[in-house]
């Protein structure tokens, strides 16, 4: 590697019960728990982040690429889901086993498009050689894509 | 700060944790704070009770029993949800079949809940025993142990009992009232095609269970928090509901007879000791 280490920093910080705030950049976000099992939870949590991180790797790259090799498309949209290998340990229930990692995600992508499905096929699997997400987790989890295509 | 009452409960579902989380925000608004520890199973929470690593159990009716029966019946029920008295379980059948009265079900097949199910499983196997047909004997027994260790509080067996039955693979199946309501109202079942053949004595369900040496003025501190939910307070009521009850009331174990005599004549803790 003939270059010199290009590496982001963020800033995170936290001063009551469950809420960072996120410097990034001119950037801040809140965050809120790690992991939230109460539907009513009022804040994204850091799992609910990085799920939401991959899905938006996913399909703004496909737009990107779309774009750049002209392929025309209308609309993309991914439904993202992710499983821990046992979230009970999170809640530190004695007894069980395993651990509060990212097991599996699943992610559904749907192109809007008329243009031919090898064109797409192209920008699909350009896409997924080049999402930084997606390198990162399809070989540390079971991490399953597919791509449906509609008009 | 008053140093917090130890909570021991059970979880079947990460979801559960939401209602303890309200109950222990409760609690410290109050000042009686709470922290409540997470067991995988009954048999580690009676084990933490006794050893003193936990003050209250929230306890299954079986766990009672295993509480009482290891520390020489010394501790004390104190609390329990509206609901977890006079409970019944019913043996259903369908409609159309041939088996109409519990004799019938003799050299049948019935599907029951987990192996330690007090109200899928023991109880209903018990009605059984006290009508003279005894379990793997005069009648088989379809038990589909689903995460056994909980007693029953994941309704996945009695489902899996239930879904039995409509195959055709069992006579009958074995449910808790409250399932039976729920169920027949939800489409799960369908009334018309299920009746009920049978029903349980009645039986109380979980208890918040302290050992003997609980000191008296927690106790009493725990309780009158405990007891100044009202249904009727809309910040209340959110809990409540999730945890099924309109009101708690006091503590009595007079409703565990039937899961006691249940138990021995199944022999449910032979083997262990107490």
């Amino acid at each position: 590697m003939n270059m010199e280490r290009y590496t982001w920093t963020l800033r995170v910080s936290t001063a009551c019960k469950d809420r960072a705030t996120v410097f990034v950049r001119q950037h801040q976000f809140p965050v809120g728990a790690p992991v939230q099992f109460d539907a009513a939870y009022d804040a994204i949590t850091a799992l609910e982040y990085v799920l939401g991180a991959i899905g938006a790797d996913v399909v703004n790259g496909f737009r990107a690429l779309a774009r750049k090799r002209r392929v025309e498309v209308d609309h993309v949209e991914a439904v993202i889901e992710g499983a821990l290998n046992n979230p009970l340990t999170y809640l530190g229930v004695v007894g069980e086993s395993g651990h509060p990692g990212l097991e599996q995600v699943s992610v559904k992508v749907y192109v809007a498009s008329l243009a031919a499905e090898a064109e797409i096929q192209r920008v699909w699997q350009e896409m997924l050689d080049k999402s930084p997400l997606v390198r990162t987790f399809q070989p540390a989890i079971r991490f399953e894509l597919s791509l449906q295509v509609v008009l | 700060m008053d140093k917090p009452i130890l909570m021991g409960a059970v979880l079947y579902n990460p979801k559960v944790s939401v209602i303890w989380d309200i109950i222990s925000a409760f609690f410290q608004d109050n000042g009686c704070p709470i922290d409540t520890v997470f067991y995988t199973n009954y048999e580690l929470q009676v084990e933490a009770l006794l050893k003193g690593h936990i003050d209250i159990a929230w306890n299954s009716p079986l766990a009672w029993l295993d509480a009482q029966r290891q520390s020489g019946s010394t501790c004390r029920a104190i609390a329990m949800r509206d609901t977890d008295r006079e409970r019944v379980s019913y043996l259903i059948t369908k409609t159309q079949g041939r088996i109409k009265t519990v004799e019938d079900l003799r050299g049948k097949t019935v599907a029951v809940g987990a192996k330690d199910s007090p109200q899928a499983t023991l109880i209903p196997l018990g009605l059984l025993q006290r009508q003279g047909l005894q379990p793997g004997k005069d009648v088989q027994v379809r038990r589909f142990d689903l995460m056994v260790g909980k007693h029953g509080d994941h309704i996945g067996g009695e489902l899996e009992a239930f879904k039995c039955l409509a195959s055709g693979e069992a006579d009958a199946s074995a449910l808790v009232d409250l399932n039976w309501q729920t169920w027949t109202q939800d489409g799960t079942i369908n009334p018309g095609e299920y009746a009920i053949l049978a029903t349980t004595a009645p039986f109380d369900h979980c208890c918040f269970t302290v050992r003997a040496d609980f000191p008296p003025e927690r106790e009493q501190q725990f309780l009158r928090v405990l007891f100044s939910m009202h249904y009727d307070n809309p910040k209340h009521r959110e809990m409540m509901d999730l945890e099924g009850l309109k009101a708690w009331v006091p503590g009595r174990t007079s409703g565990y007879g039937l899961l006691h005599e249940a138990v021995e004549k199944q022999h449910f803790f032979a083997g262990t000791t107490p």
